[in-house]
C-alpha cells in the first residue's frame, strides 16, 4: 500500500481539529509509518505547498482573502479536500454574528481606518468543492482516525445521519428537552458524539452542525412552546452554524 | 403450571438467592427519577411497581452499538466472546416478554443470528404483572401475562404469586424452597390479554395508500430524533458500518441501531430509495408496528409497551390512525 500524501491546514478557527489529531498520541507512530503528512505547519515545517496531495484536510472557516487564496491553492494541489470540523463544514464559532451589519460593525471596531480585505466569514463550500466533511467541536478522535483509515485505502468517509437525540436515547439517558424542559438542540444536530453533552446533563449546544434531515420548523415550534423565546433560540442555533433553513421540516 | 408465594419481606433472600444462579438485573430507579434495567446489588431495591424503563430489555440482546467481526492479519476473522454465565431478569412486564418473544422468532430463526443467540440463551427471565397507563395499548394486543419467561410475579397485596412457566423456573424454584408458601387453592388472576403476536387480518385498502394526508401530518410533526424506535422493544433494524485500521489491513464491522423514519435506512447503492420521504416512511413504519414484515407479515410487532409514545419529544401517536384504519377494513 502507498503512503498516501496529506496535507493539513487551518484557516480562521482555534486549531483544536488539528490538536485533537495530534492527541491521538498513541496512534501516532503508526500514522507517521503509514501516511506522509507533506503540509502540517501546525506540527511540522517546511511549510510550502508543492507538487500533488492525495488529500488535504482543512480546518476553520474562510475569513480573508489570503485564507481564500491558500483555500484554492490547496485544492489545486489535491485530489480530494475534505472539511476538517464544524468551522469548516459549517462555519462554525468564528462566523457567530447577530444581524448588526457589517458596515456598521467595522466602524464601531476599527473606526474610519480602511480594513485591507473584509470577506464575510464563510464555510470552505462557499469557496470551493468539498469532497467529504468530518464534523465536530473538535470532531471525536475515532472519527479522525476513521477518516485516516478510510484515506489510507483511498474511500471516502462515511457520514451518519442520525441526530444526537439517537445516540442519547442509546446511552439510557433521560431526555433534558421532554423532561426537564431545556433548550436541548440534539434533535437538530448531526450525532456521532455519543451525546456527549446530554450525558452529563448538559443540553446539546449544536457543535457537529446540523443534522441532514433535521425538522427545523417542527424543534422551533417545540422550543417556543417550552418557552423559549425566538431571540433565544436563533442565537443557540447560530452559535456553531450562521444559516439555518428555519422551514426545513425534512 | 405450579403456583407459590412469595410474601413481601421474602423479596430480599429470594433476590440473594438469585444473585447465587447468575447475574442478576431488574428494573432500578435512578437519582433523575427514571427506571432503567440495570445491574441489582445486594441491597439495592428494584422497582417492580414502575410503569415502564426507557429501554427495553432488548438492549441484554442487541446492543445499541457493537462490534460484530474483526480482520486482524495475525487472527483471521474473529467474533467477539460473549459471556456465558446466567443472567437472570427479575421484573419484566409481559409486553417486554411477548417482545423477546417476537425477537426470538426474529433472530433465532434459520440461520439464527448467533450473536444473539448466545446472549438469549443465558437469559433467565423472571416476569411481572403491571398496571398500564395511558400510553399503554397492550389491551389491544391482549396476551396471556405469563408469556414466555421462567417465573411469573403477580403482585399482590403483601407479596406476589408465582407461576413456574418452564423446566428452568421449576429448578428455580425448587432451589427457593424454603422461601416460597404453598399457594394452596388460589387462581391465576384473569387476564384481559391473551393473543399477543396473534396474526391479523389483511390490511385496509387505505393503509396501502401511501398518499394519506395522515402520514403527511405524522411526518410534519416527527423530529427524526430517532427515539421511538432505540426505545421500541421490537425495533431492530441495525445498519452495518465497516472501519479500516491504520495499519492498511485490520478491520473492524459494527452493527447499530437504526430507525425506518431516517432517510439512510431505505437509501440503496447510488442514492436510490425505496422510501423518498418521511410520510411514506410513516405508512412503513406503521406497517411493520401494526402489520408485520417479511416472514411474520400479518403477525403485529407492536407490543404496546407505550414507550415510543412516552418518549416522543413531539407527543406523537399512531394509535388513533391504526383504530381509524383498522375500522375502516372491509
Ligand atoms: S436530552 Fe437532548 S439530545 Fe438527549 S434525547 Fe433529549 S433532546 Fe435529544
Ligand atoms: S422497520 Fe421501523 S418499525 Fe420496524 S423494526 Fe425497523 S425501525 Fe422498527
Ligand atoms: S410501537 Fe411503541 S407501543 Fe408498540 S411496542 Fe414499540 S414502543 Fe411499544
Ligand atoms: S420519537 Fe417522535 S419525533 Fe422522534 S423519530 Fe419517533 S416519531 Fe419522530
Amino acid at each position: 500500500m502507498s503512503r498516501p500524501r496529506l496535507a493539513i491546514a487551518g484557516l480562521t478557527a482555534c486549531s483544536g481539529c488539528q490538536l485533537s489529531l495530534l492527541n491521538c498520541e498513541a496512534e501516532l507512530p503508526l500514522l507517521l509509518e503509514r501516511i506522509e503528512f507533506q503540509f502540517f505547519p501546525l506540527a511540522c515545517s517546511p511549510v510550502r505547498i508543492e507538487g500533488c496531495y492525495d488529500a488535504a484536510l482543512v480546518e476553520g472557516c474562510c475569513s480573508t482573502a489570503h485564507e481564500a487564496e491558500l483555500l484554492r491553492e490547496l485544492r489545486d494541489h489535491s485530489r480530494l479536500l475534505i472539511a476538517l470540523g464544524t468551522c469548516a463544514a459549517w462555519g462554525g464559532v468564528a462566523t457567530l454574528r447577530n444581524d448588526t451589519p457589517r458596515k456598521e460593525l467595522r466602524r464601531q471596531v476599527y473606526g474610519r481606518h480602511p480594513l485591507p480585505d473584509d470577506d464575510v466569514p464563510r464555510p470552505l463550500s462557499a469557496i470551493v468543492k468539498v469532497d467529504a466533511v468530518v464534523t465536530g467541536c473538535p470532531p471525536e478522535k475515532h472519527e479522525l482516525l476513521a477518516l485516516l483509515g478510510d484515506l489510507l485505502r483511498g474511500n471516502l468517509p462515511v457520514r451518519g445521519t442520525a441526530p444526537v437525540c439517537t445516540d442519547c436515547r442509546m446511552r439510557e439517558n433521560l431526555c433534558l428537552l421532554q423532561e426537564r424542559g431545556m433548550l436541548c438542540l440534539g434533535p437538530l444536530t448531526l450525532g456521532g458524539c455519543a451525546a456527549r453533552c446530554p450525558s452529563l446533563g448538559v443540553p446539546c449546544e449544536g457543535c457537529r452542525g446540523p443534522a441532514p434531515e433535521a425538522n427545523v420548523a417542527e424543534a422551533l415550534e417545540l422550543y417556543c412552546q417550552n418557552g423559549f423565546d425566538a431571540m433565544t433560540v436563533t442565537g443557540r442555533l447560530r452559535r456553531f452554524c450562521p444559516e439555518w433553513n428555519h422551514d426545513q421540516r425534512a | 403450571m405450579p403456583l407459590f408465594i412469595l410474601p413481601q419481606t421474602a423479596l430480599e433472600p429470594f433476590m440473594e438467592r438469585l444473585r447465587t444462579v447468575g447475574e442478576l438485573h431488574g428494573p432500578l430507579r435512578g437519582s433523575d427519577d427514571a427506571v432503567r434495567f440495570s445491574f441489582l446489588q445486594t441491597g439495592d431495591q428494584p422497582d417492580l411497581t414502575a410503569v415502564r424503563s426507557l429501554l427495553p430489555p432488548k438492549k441484554y440482546l442487541l446492543a445499541p452499538d457493537e462490534t460484530i467481526l474483526t480482520y486482524r492479519p495475525a487472527a483471521g476473522y474473529q467474533t467477539p466472546a460473549h459471556e456465558t454465565g446466567p443472567l437472570i431478569l427479575l421484573g419484566v412486564h409481559p409486553c417486554d416478554l411477548a417482545a423477546i418473544a417476537y425477537l426470538d422468532r426474529q433472530f433465532l430463526a434459520d440461520p439464527p443470528d448467533p450473536t444473539y443467540a448466545a446472549r438469549r440463551k443465558r437469559l433467565i427471565l423472571i416476569g411481572n404483572s403491571c398496571t398500564p397507563d395511558n400510553n399503554c395499548s397492550c389491551h389491544q394486543r391482549p396476551s396471556a401475562l405469563s408469556t414466555n419467561c421462567d417465573l411469573f410475579l403477580y403482585q399482590q397485596d403483601n407479596g406476589f404469586l408465582i407461576s413456574v412457566e418452564t423446566p428452568h423456573g421449576e429448578r428455580l424454584c425448587q432451589s427457593l424452597g424454603d422461601l416460597l408458601l404453598p399457594a394452596e387453592d388460589q387462581q391465576l388472576p384473569p387476564s384481559s390479554r391473551s393473543n399477543f403476536g396473534l396474526p391479523l387480518p389483511a390490511p385496509s385498502a387505505n393503509e396501502l395508500d401511501a398518499h394519506l394526508p395522515d402520514w403527511q401530518r405524522l411526518a410534519d410533526h416527527c423530529l427524526g430524533c430517532g427515539a421511538c424506535s432505540v426505545c421500541c422493544p421490537t425495533c431492530s433494524c441495525f445498519e452495518i458500518l465497516e472501519f479500516g485500521g491504520l495499519d492498511g489491513c485490520s478491520a473492524e464491522r459494527l452493527r447499530r441501531w437504526d430507525n425506518c423514519l431516517f432517510k439512510s435506512h431505505s437509501e440503496v447503492a447510488g442514492g436510490h430509495s425505496f422510501q423518498k420521504d418521511r410520510a411514506q416512511r410513516f405508512r412503513y413504519r406503521y406497517r411493520h408496528k401494526y402489520r408485520g414484515y417479511g416472514q411474520l407479515q400479518g403477525v403485529p410487532s407492536c407490543v404496546g409497551c407505550g414507550r415510543c409514545r412516552a418518549q416522543c419529544p413531539t407527543g406523537l401517536d399512531l394509535r388513533p390512525l391504526a383504530e381509524y384504519l383498522e375500522k375502516e377494513r372491509p
